[in-house]
C-alpha cells in the first residue's frame, strides 16, 4: 500500500533545489522577505553569506537528475527482458518509469519517427501544487529541469542519446521532448 | 446556512491569509487592524480559558457563539491559526477546518516553494482550493 505521505520527502527535497536555483539567479526572485523570516528558520551566517551557500545553476540541476536517472534505470530494469526498438524503450519510459517516480503514467506518447519524441503529463507533479493558472508561469519550467535530467539520464544507460527539452505551456501540464543526437 | 469569512494566522500571529464569502457587515478598521484584533482576541481568550478551566485544557479555545454567527478555530501543534466565521446553523466547522488546514493548506502553501516561510500567502491555486472546500462543506450541510 503506497501511502501519498511517502512521496513528501522527495517533494520537498525537489523543492529546496528549485528554491536554491531561483535563488541564485539574480533578478529572478528577489528575496527581501530572507531578513524578516522568522528567527528559528534563519541562517546562523551573516555578512559573507553569500560566499558560504553554494549556488545551483540549471545545468547542475539537470545534472543531478541525470545521474539519478541513470542510477533509477539500472534498478528497475534488472528483470525486464530486452527492449525490441526505440519506441519501446520509450515506452518502458513513459509507463514504469514514470510510475516508480510520480505514481502515475505519462499520458501521451508522440514521435515523429525520426528519434523526437514527446512525452506529455497532464498533471505534473512538480507543477500541481504550485498553479493551474498563468501565475508563475516564467518560472514554471525550472521546475521540469530536474526531471529534463532524469528522463535523458535513464535513457543514455538504455543506449539513447538525447537532448531532453521541456515546455509548460498550461500548468499544470508539462511536455517532454526528447530528440535524439546521432 | 453560510460561511461568512475566514482568517490564517501564522505562529507570530500576522495574517497569512483573509478570505470573504457574504459578509454582510464590516467593522470600521482596515482588515491590518482588524486581524491584530481578531488574533489578540483570541490570544486573550485562550488564556482566560485555561486559567479558568475546570478540567484538563486539552484542545484550547475551540468556538465561541453569538446570537447571530459562530467563531470556530483551530490551532495546530505549529502555531497556525485558522478562523472561520459561520452562521449558526452551519454544521462540522471542525472537521472543514482540519480540512483545509490538511488537504488546503499543507498541500499547495508548504508544497509550493514559491511561499516563503511565515509570509502571506500569494498563490491563486490556494485561494481556488479553499474555496472550492468551503462551497463543498456548505453545499453538503445544506443537502443533508
Amino acid at each position: 500500500g503506497m501511502n501519498p505521505n511517502d512521496d513528501g520527502m522527495f517533494e520537498f527535497l525537489h523543492m529546496e533545489l528549485v528554491a536554491m536555483l531561483l535563488e541564485s539567479e539574480p533578478g529572478q526572485v528577489s528575496n527581501p522577505s530572507k531578513a524578516v523570516v522568522s528567527h528559528d528558520i534563519e541562517r546562523k551566517d551573516t555578512g559573507d553569506a553569500e560566499t558560504t551557500i553554494q549556488s545551483i545553476t540549471l545545468s547542475s540541476m539537470e545534472y543531478i537528475g541525470f545521474s539519478t536517472g541513470y542510477r533509477m534505470v539500472e534498478r528497475l530494469t534488472k528483470d525486464w527482458p530486452r527492449f525490441k526498438d526505440e519506441l519501446d524503450t520509450m515506452k518502458f519510459i513513459c509507463k514504469e518509469f514514470w510510475t516508480s517516480v510520480f505514481r502515475k503514467q505519462v499520458d501521451n506518447l508522440r514521435t515523429n519517427k525520426q528519434g523526437v519524441y514527446v512525452l506529455q503529463d497532464n498533471c505534473f507533479r512538480f507543477l500541481a501544487k504550485i498553479s493551474q493558472s498563468q501565475q508563475y508561469i516564467e518560472l514554471s519550467p525550472k521546475f521540469a529541469v530536474y526531471t529534463c535530467g532524469l528522463i535523458r539520464g535513464s535513457l543514455a544507460n538504455l543506449g539513447m542519446t538525447c537532448a531532453v527539452t521541456a515546455e509548460v505551456t498550461s500548468p499544470p501540464a508539462c511536455r517532454f521532448q526528447s530528440s535524439e543526437m546521432a | 446556512m453560510s460561511a461568512y469569512n475566514m482568517y490564517v494566522f501564522g505562529k507570530n500571529g500576522l495574517l497569512l491569509h483573509y478570505s470573504e464569502w457574504n459578509r454582510k457587515r464590516r467593522s470600521n478598521m482596515t482588515l491590518d487592524e482588524e486581524a491584530k484584533l481578531m488574533y489578540g482576541s483570541l490570544f486573550s481568550l485562550k488564556n482566560f480559558c485555561r486559567k479558568v478551566s475546570p478540567l484538563d485544557f486539552k484542545d484550547g479555545f475551540m468556538c465561541y457563539k453569538t446570537t447571530s454567527y459562530m467563531l470556530s478555530v483551530l490551532e495546530t501543534l505549529t502555531g497556525l491559526k485558522f478562523v472561520i466565521n459561520t452562521d449558526l446553523n452551519l454544521s462540522g466547522t471542525r472537521s472543514l477546518l482540519e480540512k483545509i488546514y490538511s488537504e488546503v493548506f499543507v498541500e499547495y502553501v508548504v508544497k509550493n516553494p514559491m511561499w516563503q516561510i511565515g509570509q502571506p500567502i500569494q498563490s491563486e491555486l490556494f485561494k481556488t482550493k479553499l474555496h472550492e472546500v468551503v462551497n463543498q462543506h456548505v453545499a453538503s450541510v445544506q443537502r443533508s
